[in-house]
């Protein structure tokens, strides 16, 4: 019977482990885990069989690696291998910015940058490059964003699985894994003539839910609006959904202070509440210096923000794409992880938040788990 | 080249010491040192990643090349002030790979 809250806090000086009982009351803190410190930009907590958590490891010197613990987080040793570009490749690994758990609890995936996909049938030990996507057609066209060129988001579904990358934007695979298209009609982009390419696009994240087949939502990288050079003025483009596996998509960002943010986020229990944090596009800190998360109950059709509890004022910190989670727990709360190092608890679906620690170093990524 | 014409190559090529840096020891069964046959800095990093992958994995990238962090010295020169990857090394020669100054 799952008895615990596990945190994994991915951050510039390496992963911290946060735990607490299922009550939520005080959490204690270990950590940092990975060599000297080094930052931690994905971690993965698979919950299928004996839990094992995950993380990447960038070390600056000595390159990536793949930490691992069969412990709950109480040691972390590094798998025999990382994701390596064959020889002949040209490209080298740069990052690790997404670990999700594939059939069986060994099967991994990994999104890399520059924007590759690899997966490892045995725990990390050893990986083989997605040919697909990553040799794709367009992939040698795609350009970093500000964060590097990398494979973020991974979202399985069956034989469906959607990858965003910035900038590519959104591919999808039908067959498992094995081909992939482009697929962003009504995704569009600020930074190109045409406002709609059919690949490019600096999508942050994608998230989706199992009990609605079908349905994505996407931050985008929004912030357009003032926008009045070719192309035309691109409002709203930052915050969409699509109700058919990510073919199309249509803006639902009517109603935010602010159509750019990174994260987004489903309600673990209801695929029509969805959370963003809007931050001001030119500087990424929240609107004014009053962070909020927005919430909306409805697919999208309507935002609600959640305030209580966070600062008022004097507040530009960022919160990063993968730096925003909830648990599972029946009154899920929220977690989500600044650039100035704290770590936020939303009780009660994101209704009141509190501070769990504020001294940390920069948060680059939030994963939680009930274990 | 061929095996046995390789052999004898090694055979003949003078014997160079490697120091290796603490943390990259766990690579190479803890040594501190290692003692290769070879000729040029070049042949160096094949033999390291014949005998030692991982540690290899670590100074270099898949491409082949230095990573960016990593200094390689042939005795008190760095690398880049001789012939790159080209310099040829000598019997008694001691290579030092060290990590650069960087952080934040």
């Amino acid at each position: 019977m799952p008895d615990r809250i596990l945190i994994c806090i991915g951050t510039k000086k390496g992963l911290f482990v946060a735990e607490s009982s299922k009550a939520r009351g005080k959490f204690t803190l270990r950590g940092p885990f990975g060599h000297g410190g080094v930052a931690v930009y994905s971690a993965l907590i698979g919950t299928r069989g004996t839990p094992r958590i995950y993380a990447s490891s960038c070390n600056p010197f000595f390159g990536m690696k793949v930490l691992r613990s069969t412990d709950l987080g109480k040691t972390f040793k590094e798998t025999k291998s990382a994701p390596a570009f064959p020889k002949d490749d040209g490209r080298a690994l740069a990052n690790i910015w997404s670990l999700e758990t594939g059939d069986t609890p060994k099967d991994l995936w990994c999104g890399v940058e520059p924007a590759a996909l690899f997966r490892s049938g045995d725990g990390g030990d050893s990986w083989e490059m997605v040919s697909g996507i990553s040799n794709h057609e367009h992939a040698r066209k795609w350009q970093p964003g500000n964060g590097g060129l990398c494979m973020h988001t991974i979202l399985r579904d069956g034989n469906r699985v959607h990858l965003g990358i910035s900038t590519g934007g959104h591919y999808l695979s039908e067959d498992g894994g094995s081909s992939f298209k482009a697929a962003n009609k009504g995704v569009g982009a600020g930074f190109t003539p045409d406002p709609y390419p059919e690949f490019g696009q600096c999508v942050h994240k994608i998230a989706g839910h199992k009990d609605a087949p079908g349905r994505l939502y996407m931050q985008n990288h929004g912030g357009w609006s003032e926008w009045d050079g070719p192309g035309g003025r691109r409002p709203d483009i930052g915050v969409l959904r699509s109700d058919d596996h990510g073919k199309t998509w249509r803006s639902i960002a009517k109603g935010l202070p602010s159509d750019f943010g990174f994260p987004i986020l489903v309600h673990p229990h209801n695929a029509d509440t969805v959370y963003v944090m809007p931050l001001e596009p030119s500087t990424r800190t929240c609107p004014g210096g009053a962070p909020a998360v927005w919430r909306s109950e409805n697919g999208g059709n309507s935002w609600k923000k959640l305030a209580k509890g966070l600062p008022k004022k004097k507040s530009y910190f960022t919160v990063q794409r993968d730096a925003m989670d909830a648990d599972e727990l029946k009154s899920p709360a929220l977690y989500f992880g600044t650039t100035t190092g704290q770590l936020w608890i939303g009780r009660e679906g994101g209704e009141k938040w509190e501070c769990l620690f504020d001294a940390l170093p920069p948060i680059h990524c939030v994963k939680v788990a009930v274990v | 080249m061929k095996l046995m014409e390789k052999q004898s190559f090694i055979a003949r090529a003078p014997t160079i010491t490697v120091h290796v840096p603490a943390p990259l020891r766990k690579c190479c069964s803890g040594a501190s040192k290692i003692a290769l046959p070879v000729t040029d800095l070049r042949a160096m990093l094949e033999e390291l990643e014949r005998r030692h992958p991982e540690f290899h994995r670590s100074i270099c990238d898949e491409t082949g090349a230095v990573r960016r962090h990593i200094n390689i010295f042939v005795n008190t020169q760095h690398m880049r002030d001789c012939n790159g990857l080209d310099t040829s090394l000598a019997e008694g020669d001691e290579v030092t790979i060290m990590t650069a100054v960087s952080g934040g």
